[in-house]
């Protein structure tokens, strides 16, 4: 255990940031979501760190949860996506905007 | 420089990149491959914290079972005809993350969470073993979340399965 925990922490951090960048700035929902995956990584990183630094196992066992709630999400979202590009025969997030006011 | 420090440079780096590219990438297939390759980054640094139990499920369930999902569905897809980035949100994007990055960086590294520390410090770790300890806390402590996630699975697996049915099927039955 030589490297400090800061330096994943950091890490995770990072990847947080770049995920958070991709759902702002990409227009195509299949990516806006494999944005959020790097998202749910870096929380995983972040749980395992902090493990390493309390002498705990819990946050291993929430990645477990984390890891479950992800291939749901990653399920149901890629449902949800199937059923919008059969009614709009289209992926782009500028074009979906009943909900616009 | 020991090993432990060699590897967590090499996969921290490699991880970033190809988040990079994850983000701002123009062709979707080269995005999915590049979330393999950060996946599967992320699980050697697990391996190098010492949780070998996680680093292998997250190479066993998102590596493999996660973007498979998602290569159907690009597979189902036709190809993306517009741009594949924002540029009217791309300046307004690097601001709001550098601020939440220094937001993330002060809680997680003054928060108040060092007050309590565990019980698996590295001689028990040593004596009981990664998976052992996890296994132990998930089916003691966390059965009750545990029995909960495999009901959402099920919930999941049913809403994915309406939700990806033709609605000629629908009328039909």
């Amino acid at each position: 255990m030589s490297i400090p925990y800061e330096y994943y922490i950091v890490l995770s951090g990072l990847l947080m940031v770049l995920g958070l960048i991709g759902i702002m700035v990409r227009r195509n929902i299949i990516t806006v979501l494999i944005s959020t995956e790097l998202m749910l990584n870096s929380v995983n990183i972040a749980f395992v760190a902090f493990d390493m630094k309390l002498h705990e196992v819990a946050g291993q066992v929430f990645v477990f949860f984390i890891l479950t709630i992800a291939a749901a999400e990653a399920a149901v979202g890629l449902g949800l996506i199937m059923a919008i590009y059969r009614l709009k025969k289209d992926v782009d997030i500028e074009k979906i905007t009943e909900l616009k006011l | 420089m020991d090993l432990n420090a060699i590897s967590f440079w090499v996969f921290s780096t490699l991880a970033v990149l190809s988040a990079i590219y994850v983000v701002f990438g123009k062709n979707i297939i080269y995005t999915v491959l590049s979330l393999i390759s950060t996946l599967i980054m992320v699980s050697g640094l697990f391996f190098t914290m010492g949780a070998e139990l996680v680093g292998a499920l997250q190479i066993l369930i998102y590596a493999v079972a996660i973007v498979v999902f998602y290569v159907l569905v690009i597979s189902t897809v036709p190809q993306f005809k517009g741009q594949a980035t924002d540029g009217k949100y791309m300046l307004l994007s690097i601001p709001v993350g550098f601020i939440v990055f220094l937001e993330l960086a002060y809680v997680s590294i003054y928060g108040v969470w060092q007050s309590s520390t565990g019980i698996f410090d590295e001689k028990v770790l040593s004596e009981l073993g990664n998976a052992k300890a996890v296994g132990t806390m998930l089916f003691t402590k966390y059965l009750f979340p545990f029995e909960v996630a495999s009901l959402i699975l099920l919930v999941a697996m049913i809403g994915a399965i309406i939700l990806g049915r033709k609605k000629e099927d629908v009328q039909g039955v």
